[in-house]
């Protein structure tokens, strides 16, 4: 109510100073006229009255654009004699503007051009958010900056790795749904006035705790002196920058690398497009196959890290979580120590092992290779796996265990080292154990998936059947 | 560049601040509501230095409200294009850089940064020239040209070169 009335009223002679400035700065800052003197006298004498400001100023304007019109045309002539004459004509009646229109504007700042500083009306390009308010970069200026920027990082042997937060590096809960038996926990958080060594965080602005993945400090240490990092989540802006502060209290590994959901250009996916890093030399580690439809060869899928028990629940298990058994991942052999292995070997091979030039290497292809030596030399037969009817060769299972070097077979013969089953009591089953062949659980793949490595078989045996 | 101008603006008062120190009230209003804003034409408000004149009071029908045209003086901080600015630099990337003078956000696109200098990654990520004499990094002060500029109601952001003579580093951190 009180708003209507309570506007700033401008006094019109200031305006005009503005305005004159303006003029005079921009004009003088494109060639050094030679009555830039005499300009200056006219605006000191008069700032209080308008009506002589106003006429100088279109004086001084009209005088300064003849001068750089006949400049500007005068260069182009030097500098361009080969130039076709009809478009150097073009070029000469434009004058000065045609100039400024060469600009290709390759992004904003401000929605400002960040090449000749012309103010922008459209919005065109990628939002780089995450990097500074305000800025927005073209398509060929990103392809520009990552061909740059790759080259520059392969030569100090490092690749890009982009990191996921949730259940990849870390798990957080809200505070409202810890249950009973995770209310110990509240006596056991790490203090957040040094956050470098503690692993337990209770954040009461956000309510809501969060707990590290075990081993990610060595792991991001080790990693960063291979790979150039970034954060990579599907939480807000405000969740990223303080999870970013807890794994990177030094700012030793992000820098600005930090994107959030709020930064991504297409709704519950994650793309390459806003990493400024040429996508042959870009790993993933993320626990959502999902959210890079787009960048699958890039993906190192992680096995999900679940510590507290809201995070259980909400993808399904019924069990006790980590936390309500006082328990957690193992240090030196969980997850994040496996894939820091494969993370090794990758990079070993990418700069030491393949002969052809670095820029024709593509880390994609890299990962593939690594898989594929995971299971290299099993021969896999499912039994009783897929639905009846199921076209075998589709379903994930199996694709799976290609992807990490096995032969899969529907038939059974000698050369079969492995049969895939729930029961022990199918045809195949029983097969496998007169045979004296493996008889191991679905989960014997996936631990291998996860884990980067065959696991010994008698970890995952198949449940006899009672009348047996 | 800074300016001391006179600017003015109308005041609306609640009727509990009238009284002796009405004028007082005013005044301190006024520097609540003014001082750190920007607005397009004038740039930043950096602080009132005095009050010109204050107008007869007008009473708003049905609120008892009295509304005040105030003309005051004022030093604003206003970049132009083509203007030569003292900054700091908050970050560096491959992009190139950002700095800051007061309210001002500049930013440096690594086209406008001389062709000599080159991005260096690491935990300090800088631009330094290939015999390693000068270099950009945090907290460097760097004198740079503004070749653009945009006023809003809160922030200033500028688009600025330093790809020309006596632009670039005049202190660095790392040496100083
Ligand atoms: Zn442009």
């Amino acid at each position: 109510m009180s708003l209507v009335t309570d506007s700033p009223v401008h006094s019109s002679s200031s305006d005009d100073f503005a305005a004159f400035l303006d003029a005079e700065l921009d004009s003088k800052s494109s060639d050094s006229s030679p009555n830039e003197e005499g300009a200056k006298g006219e605006f000191d004498s008069d700032s209080s009255d308008s009506s002589t400001n106003e006429e100088a100023e279109n004086d001084s304007d009209t005088e300064n654009q003849r001068i750089k019109r006949s400049r500007v045309e005068k260069l182009e002539n030097i500098e361009d004699p080969k130039r076709s004459t009809s478009n150097g004509s073009l070029e000469q009646n434009l004058g000065a503007s045609s100039s400024k229109d060469a600009c290709i504007h390759p992004g904003s700042f401000g929605d400002m051009c960040i090449l000749c500083g012309q103010k922008l009306n459209e919005e065109t390009g990628v939002t780089f958010g995450y990097i500074h308010k305000g800025l927005r970069l073209g398509n060929d200026e990103i392809m520009r900056l990552r061909n740059t920027d790759v080259k520059n990082l392969l030569c100090h042997k490092k690749l890009y790795l982009v990191l996921d937060l949730d259940h990849t590096l870390l798990n957080s809960t809200q505070l409202m749904h810890m249950t009973l038996e995770e209310e110990y926990l509240k006596s056991q958080i790490d203090s957040l006035q040094d956050v470098s060594n503690g692993s337990l965080f209770m954040l009461d602005f956000m309510h809501m705790m969060t707990k590290l993945r075990p081993f990610v400090r060595t792991f991001l240490k080790e990693a960063s002196q291979m790979f150039e990092m970034y954060i990579y989540t599907m939480g807000d802006r405000a969740y990223a920058l303080e999870m970013a502060k807890l794994l990177d209290p030094r700012r030793e590994y992000f820098n600005a690398r930090v994107i959030s959901r709020d930064d991504g250009t297409q709704r519950n996916q994650k793309g390459l497009d806003i990493v400024l890093g040429q996508e042959s030399a870009v790993l993933i580690l993320d626990d959502t196959e999902t959210a890079w439809t787009k960048h699958k060869d890039n993906l190192i899928l992680m096995e999900r890290y679940h510590f507290f028990a809201s995070s259980c629940h909400q993808f399904g298990f019924n069990c006790k979580s980590l936390s309500e058994l006082k328990s957690d991942e193992s240090d030196s052999d969980g997850a994040l120590a496996s894939v820091l292995k494969v993370l090794r070997k990758i990079h070993h091979m990418f700069f030491d092992e393949l002969v052809d030039n670095l820029d024709g290497r593509d880390v994609r292809q890299v990962l593939k290779t690594v898989r594929k030596d995971v299971l290299k030399g099993c021969k896999i037969v499912f039994s009783r796996v897929f639905p009846t009817q199921f076209q075998a060769e589709n379903h994930h299972l199996w694709k799976m265990a290609e992807q990490l070097g096995a032969t899969c077979s529907r038939e059974l013969d000698p050369s079969v080292t492995h049969v895939v089953s729930q029961e022990a009591g199918t045809e195949k089953s029983r097969w496998a154990l007169k045979n004296k062949k493996f008889l191991v659980h679905p989960r014997w793949i996936e631990a291998a998936n996860y884990l980067w490595q065959r696991q010994p078989e008698e970890n995952f045996c198949v449940n006899q059947p009672k009348n047996q | 560049m800074f300016f001391h101008i006179v600017l003015e603006r109308n005041m609306q008062l609640h009727p509990r601040y009238f009284g002796r120190n009405l004028r007082d009230n005013l005044v301190s209003k006024l520097m609540k509501d003014v001082e750190g804003t920007c607005s397009g034409r004038h740039g930043f408000v950096v602080a009132i230095t005095g009050i010109e004149n204050i107008g007869k009071g007008l009473i708003r029908d049905g609120t008892g409200f009295v509304t005040f045209p105030v003309k005051y003086q004022c030093v604003v901080f206003r970049p132009f294009k083509g203007e030569i600015l003292e900054a700091v630099v908050t970050m560096v990337n491959k992009m190139g850089f950002f700095a800051e003078a007061g309210p001002v956000q500049i930013f440096v696109s690594n086209h406008l940064i001389p062709d000599d200098m080159e991005f260096q990654s690491g935990d300090m990520p800088n631009y330094t020239t290939s015999d390693g004499s000068v270099k950009i990094q945090k907290d460097s002060e760097v004198r740079l040209k503004i070749i653009g500029t945009r006023v809003d109601a809160t922030e200033i952001f500028c688009i600025g070169t330093i790809k020309d003579d006596f632009l670039g580093v005049i202190n660095d951190p790392a040496t100083a």
